[in-house]
C-alpha cells in the first residue's frame, strides 16, 4: 500500500504510514487536514446512516411546522416548502431547495449504504468505486445544517405575527441532519479509497 | 532561503481531486476511480474570475428587487435583503437580524473580495504569506453554502404563511438572484486551485 499523499492545498507530500487509531494527520506546511484513522470506521458511518435513513423517511411523513392567527391554521410538510416556491412560478429556486434539503442528502445516504456495508465486511463489488465518486462529488453540495438556521429564523421572523408549532416531522429533520452530518464526517476520504483499493486487490 | 520543499509535482506526481491518489499526470486519468487527472486544477484562475464576475452581476439584482412580497389584506409590499434586516431591526429582534446580516450581505460580499484577492495575488508578491492566504481560502471555501439560509428562510415563509385572502408570501425574483449568487461562488470557490499560491512562493525562492 501508498503510504504517502499530497496535501490538496498546497501539494506538500506527506507520509501517513505511522499514523494510528483515533490520530489525524494534518499538512506540514499549509495546515489543512490530510487524513485520521478512527476504530471501526464503515461501522460508524453505517450506524449513523441507518439512523439518518429512518428519520428522514420520519421528517417526510409528519406535518412539518403548523401556522395559526385569528382561527385561520395552515400546516405544512417538509415537501411544501419547494412545492409551493414552484407553485408561484419559481421552478428554478424550487429544484435548487429540494435538491440541496432532500434529494442530495437522502441520494449520499443510500450511497452511504451501499459503500460502507461491503467495506464493513471486507468484501470488493466492482460498484464501489463509482458510488464512492458519487459520494465525495456530491457531499458538499448538501444543506442539511444550513436549513435548519433557515427554519429558526424563519420562526423568530413570524412568531410576532402568528402563533407557531414545531411539528414531529420538525424534530425528525434536526435529528436527521446531526446523523447526516456525523456520518459524513466520519467517512474518510484517503482512508476510505486506500481500503476500496487494498480490497480490490485482494 | 529555506529548503525547496518536496511537493508532489516536483517528483512529477498529480494528486487526484477526488481520492487522493498520486499518479504521473501523463495518464490523464487516475488509476485508482477514472476522474481526470491534472498537475492543477486546469484555467483555474480563467474560470474563477468568469464566476467571480458573474456572481457579482448577479449580486445587484439580488439587492435591488424584493426577496419576498407580503400580500396583507389586498395591499402587497416587497420587502429586498436589506429592507428585511431593517424592519428585524425595528422589532427588536437583533439576533435574527444579525445571523441574516452575516450570512446574506457580510459572507457573500466578504467571500467575493477574498476570491477576487486570491486571484489577483496569485502571481504576485504579497506581504500575505502563502499560509495566510491558503487559510483565507479554506474559510472561503468553508462558510460558501451558508448564505443559502435567506433562501431557505424565504422558501419556508411562503409555504407556511398562507391563510386564505387575509395573508400570503409570494416569493420574489431576487431569490433567484441571491441564490445564482452562492451557487456561482460555490463553483468559483471549487474552481480555484490553492497550489498555484505556493508554486509562485517556491519559484521565487528559487531564483533567490
Amino acid at each position: 500500500m501508498n503510504e504517502e499523499t499530497a496535501c490538496l492545498h498546497c501539494d506538500m507530500l506527506a507520509n501517513v504510514a505511522g499514523l494510528k487509531e483515533g490520530e489525524s494527520a494534518f499538512c506540514p506546511r499549509c495546515g489543512h487536514f490530510l487524513t485520521r484513522k478512527l476504530r471501526d470506521p464503515y461501522g460508524r458511518v453505517l450506524s449513523f446512516t441507518i439512523a439518518g435513513i429512518i428519520l428522514l423517511i420520519m421528517a417526510n411523513s409528519y406535518s412539518f411546522l403548523s401556522f395559526s392567527s385569528t382561527g385561520l391554521e395552515s400546516v405544512i410538510t417538509l415537501r411544501q416548502t419547494p412545492g409551493a416556491v414552484w407553485d408561484y412560478g419559481m421552478p428554478e429556486v424550487a429544484i435548487m431547495v429540494a435538491a440541496f434539503i432532500i434529494i442530495i442528502p437522502a441520494f449520499i445516504l443510500v450511497l452511504l449504504l451501499l459503500l460502507c456495508i461491503p467495506l464493513h465486511a471486507g468484501h470488493y463489488h466492482p460498484w464501489l468505486i463509482p458510488v464512492a465518486k458519487g459520494i465525495f462529488l456530491t457531499q458538499n453540495w448538501s444543506m442539511v445544517e444550513v436549513f435548519i438556521i433557515g427554519v429558526i429564523v424563519s420562526l423568530v421572523k413570524i412568531a410576532a405575527m402568528a402563533t407557531v408549532e414545531l411539528g414531529i416531522s420538525f424534530w425528525a429533520y434536526a435529528g436527521f441532519s446531526i446523523c447526516f452530518t456525523l456520518a459524513v464526517s466520519n467517512l474518510d476520504r484517503y482512508q476510505c479509497w486506500e481500503r476500496i483499493e487494498a480490497l480490490q486487490r485482494a | 532561503m529555506t529548503t525547496p520543499a518536496t511537493t508532489a509535482a516536483s517528483r512529477n506526481l498529480a494528486a487526484c481531486h477526488l481520492c487522493c491518489k498520486l499518479a504521473p499526470p501523463e495518464l490523464h486519468h487516475c488509476p485508482r476511480c477514472g476522474a481526470a487527472l491534472h498537475l492543477r486544477k486546469s484555467d483555474s484562475i480563467q474560470r474563477t474570475l468568469a464566476l467571480l464576475i458573474t456572481a457579482c452581476l448577479l449580486y445587484i439584482p439580488a439587492n435591488l428587487y424584493p426577496i419576498m412580497i407580503t400580500d396583507q389584506l389586498g395591499t402587497s409590499e416587497g420587502s429586498t435583503i436589506l429592507g428585511g434586516v431593517i424592519i428585524l431591526l425595528h422589532h427588536g429582534a437583533i439576533p435574527v437580524a444579525a445571523v441574516i446580516f452575516v450570512f446574506s450581505v457580510m459572507v457573500p460580499i466578504g467571500k467575493l473580495m477574498a476570491m477576487f484577492y486570491l486571484v489577483w495575488t496569485v502571481k504576485r508578491h504579497t506581504p500575505v504569506s502563502a499560509r495566510q492566504r491558503t487559510t483565507m481560502y479554506q474559510i472561503t471555501e468553508f462558510v460558501g453554502k451558508w448564505s443559502m439560509v435567506d433562501v431557505f428562510v424565504v422558501a419556508i415563509l411562503v409555504a407556511l404563511v398562507h391563510l386564505g385572502g387575509l395573508l400570503a408570501i409570494r416569493p420574489g425574483i431576487a431569490a433567484l438572484c441571491f441564490a445564482g449568487v452562492v451557487i456561482v461562488t460555490m463553483i468559483a470557490a471549487e474552481s480555484f486551485d490553492p497550489r498555484l499560491i505556493w508554486d509562485e512562493m517556491e519559484e521565487r525562492n528559487r531564483d533567490n
